[in-house]
């Protein structure tokens, strides 16, 4: 089946979702089950929209997308959590049926299209999106600090896209590569590749353009938490990614500018979420550092790894939001003294929160140590020692503060606190935790993909 | 040189918006800085003082100068794109209106 | 302080941006762009500017080449009028009321330009693939005629259901004639209807019903979302 049905038939559902409000999450759920028969039946490939073209040359006319493994995995993650937060949600964020759906157009455009300008009409797209999810928490003023956020990083990422357009006279992601390698001077291409690296760096939480972050997951709910900080995070950092891998080429100054900026965000991040005492605080400033991390293994090469992360980390912070945003709600205060005890009495929701917060952690037996393995071992080939102790002093700093979180939670309070979870989010936190122990124990399926998986530069050597 | 008038544009937007404290001033300055953008984006296509604008009546036409179509083309799609962010963040700035009583962040702050 | 640190970081920014783009040889500078170095150069040449019909070139990147772009933009302005009725229009709503009584002639001097305002939008969305305009400036067009009605009828409430069913079947129209170009051509947004001759009314295949169904989507949308900015919750 063709691609373009994963934007266009939510595109579609939306338009007519308004039409028939009534029934818009269940259109929403319909339309999710269709993404995912789409995603099994497609084959691998470029699309080409319009018909103007049939290869790729440097006369590109029209607009292409792009599936290969890499967006295949992205996808998935996007699509299926997607549908299973929805399903969550059914009964009590009815109004956001056209929403999602729109966020689900938008966050598979973003990661599909292989055109930059239209990777910036996605980004919008799906930005919009996130900016209504984020009225879910009833703040207006930190709904407005992330829209206004959100549009400078994409104004500075259009900045880049039309500064590289005026210099090599394509929007095409291959077509420009290939004529920056023909160009071979690297050091013209700095001001873009910068512009666009912050613009949406803002997105993908990176430190110093996150300053949104705390406002929105601060105040986060079963909804809005789990989407933003779970799905537009993977989807967020896979288009960093694949742009950091092939398009942005970092070298000498430049890349040394870049690492310190991860690994000051990696560092930070450890450190005001050891230093805060409110639980959604917490797993807010853990998901920036590890979305450093993740960028900091892509400016490095590991892909296979970085893409394992994202999937590990998505799937463990949309369990833990899950868990903590249902209990906050109850108990409207999130500190994490007022939630003492709260696994008391829900044995299972608090073992598979332990389960994905030692994984985050990345302890033995779960997939998050495979994971950290791999990556420390293969950063350790490149010879990068710094960058081992700052990650090592980070997890160091992490598995503190976790599983201080973890033995309050655990531990009984003065008061007796009862969070009733429904039988849908139990399955749901099950499902995850016992993949992320799976995979911890059972990890031969994970070497079997290895960094080719990311075709962009094979597209680009043989067309 | 021209492009340095959109290139000042753009920086004063983005100052506008680094010192502002007021929501609607934060707004305008937003659009200024993306105003700023959009000249430069069409500053972009601009081949020469003898080139037209790129309509044709038929293809015998084709042999003039025109200028280049695309940077207008992108630049329609961001101006619109512009316009949803501006409406959406008016209505926000409403709602802060209707919940605090003020436009000014900082007040907000102290009485939150 | 902060005055201080915000005018020397964006001066900075400035500076380097300016300094960077001069001392870029592959950026062409102002009015001396080759345009056969880029792709638009393709865009101007005989066979692509017939294979897609359109006398204006603008129109034909919009809606041709890049149609799916136009697809998110729209998508975009759908999304923005949603999130402002969202937002904005939760509880029963009334009307704002103006500050001064409008006459009798402003009413009837309002309806007349009303007309004119409706007929010349038209013209210029049917037009967009000959002539400068489309489907969004018309489509502006027609919401700034509703605008007109608010401001000189204080009675006046527009059809906020009707603008609703508009823009879903405008919109669900778009993507589906998009959705046909794979079952009559190969491709998603492939131009199947026979483009004619260049220049005339009925030329360049599926451009001219896009965009009329742009700017009806665009005017709805833009209705709606300052039908919601006029008005305010009614107070008991």
């Amino acid at each position: 089946m063709n691609v373009v049905f994963l934007i266009a038939i939510p595109l579609l559902a939306a338009f007519i979702s308004i039409l028939i409000k009534k029934y818009a999450s269940y259109l929403l759920v319909a339309v999710g089950l269709f993404n995912i028969a789409v995603l099994i039946f497609s084959k691998n490939g470029i699309v080409f929209i319009g018909g103007f073209d049939t290869t790729i040359s440097a006369n590109l006319l029209g607009i292409t997308l792009l599936l290969d493994t890499y967006t295949r995995i992205a996808l998935w993650v996007v699509n299926v959590l997607i549908l299973v937060i929805a399903v969550l949600n059914i009964k009590t964020y009815r109004d956001y049926g056209s929403i999602l759906l729109l966020a689900m157009a938008g966050l598979n455009g973003l990661l599909l299209t292989n055109d930059l300008f239209n990777l910036f009409v996605f980004l919008e797209i799906s930005g919009i999106a996130a900016y209504l999810l984020s009225t879910s928490n009833k703040k207006p003023v930190s709904t407005f600090r992330y829209l206004l956020y959100g549009a400078i990083g994409s104004s500075l990422f259009l900045f880049g896209v039309v500064i590289l357009y005026s210099m090599y006279g394509t929007l095409n992601m291959v077509v420009m590569i290939r004529e920056i390698s023909a160009s071979n001077n690297y050091t013209e291409v700095i001001l873009p590749f910068i512009l666009m690296f912050i613009g949406l760096g803002v997105e993908a939480k990176l430190l110093p353009f996150n300053a949104w972050v705390k406002g929105v997951l601060g105040n986060s709910n079963v909804l809005s938490g789990p989407m933003i900080a779970g799905v537009y995070m993977a989807a967020m950092s896979f288009v960093l990614g694949r742009l950091v891998t092939n398009l942005f080429v970092f070298e000498g100054t430049l890349l040394t500018v870049v690492t310190l900026i991860l690994v000051l965000g990696i560092v930070v991040g450890d450190l005001m979420a050891f230093s805060s005492s409110k639980v959604r605080e917490i797993l807010l400033f853990s998901s920036i550092a590890q979305s450093s991390i993740i960028i900091l293994l892509f400016v490095n090469g590991l892909t296979i790894w970085a893409v394992y992360l994202i999937v590990a980390n998505a799937l463990s912070k949309t369990v833990m939001f899950l868990v903590i945003n249902k209990a906050t709600a109850e108990t409207e205060n999130d500190e994490v003294d007022s939630l003492k005890g709260l696994f008391v009495h829900n044995n299972i929701v608090g073992l598979t929160f332990t389960l994905a917060a030692l994984s985050v952690m990345g302890l033995p037996l779960l997939v998050g140590f495979v994971i950290k393995l791999n990556y420390l071992t293969a950063l350790a080939g490149a010879g990068q020692i710094t960058l081992i102790a700052v990650i090592l002093l980070a997890s160091l700093i992490e598995g503190i503060y976790l599983v201080r979180l973890l033995v309050k939670l655990w531990y009984k309070g003065e008061k007796d606190l009862r969070v009733e979870y429904h039988f849908s989010f139990k399955m749901v936190f099950i499902a995850i935790a016992l993949s992320l122990l799976v995979f911890g124990n059972y990890s031969t399926p994970l070497n079997e993909l290895d960094n080719s998986i990311d075709t962009v530069s094979e597209v680009v050597n043989n067309g | 040189m021209i492009q340095y008038a959109s290139i000042f544009l753009f920086v004063l937007g983005l100052y506008g918006l680094f010192i502002n404290k007021n929501v609607i001033k934060l707004i305008v300055s937003l659009n200024v800085m993306e105003i700023g953008l959009f000249i430069f984006i069409i500053s972009i296509g601009y081949v020469g003082d003898n080139a037209i604008a790129p309509i044709i009546s038929n293809t015998q036409d084709l042999g003039l100068i025109y200028v280049d179509p695309l940077p207008q083309a992108l630049v329609l799609t961001a101006i619109v794109i512009g316009v949803g962010t501006t409406a959406l963040a008016l209505a926000i700035a409403k709602s802060i209106y209707n919940t605090y009583q003020t436009f000014d962040l900082d007040e907000m702050e102290e009485s939150a | 302080m902060r005055k201080l640190f915000g005018l020397a970081i964006t001066f900075a920014l400035g500076l380097v941006i300016i300094l960077a783009l001069n001392n870029t040889v592959n950026f062409p500078a102002f009015g001396e762009v080759n345009l056969s170095e880029r792709i638009s150069g393709a865009y101007l040449s005989e066979d692509n500017v017939e294979e897609v019909g359109s006398a204006n070139l603008v129109t034909s990147i919009v809606i041709g080449f890049r149609t799916f772009d136009t697809l998110g933009e729209v998508t975009v302005l759908f999304i923005s009028s949603l999130g402002v009725a969202f937002i904005l229009g939760r509880k029963k709503q009334k009307r704002m009321n103006l500050n001064f009584k409008p006459n009798f002639m402003l009413r009837v001097g309002s309806n007349i330009l009303l007309a004119i305002i409706l007929v010349t939008s038209f013209y210029i969305i049917l037009h967009g693939h000959l002539s400068p305009g489309g489907g969004f400036p018309g489509g502006a067009m027609i919401a700034s005629s509703v605008l007109l009605l608010y401001l000189a009828d204080d009675r006046f409430r527009s059809n906020i259901k009707g603008f609703k069913l508009l823009e879903g079947f405008a919109g669900s129209l778009f993507v589906i004639i998009g959705l046909l170009g794979l079952v009559f051509a190969t491709a998603f947004f492939a131009n199947y209807l026979p483009t004619g001759t260049i220049g005339n009314f009925l030329s360049a295949g599926i451009i001219p019903i896009i965009y009329v169904l742009i700017g009806l989507k665009v005017g709805s949308e833009i209705a709606g979302i300052i039908d919601n900015f006029l008005t305010e919750e009614e107070r008991a």
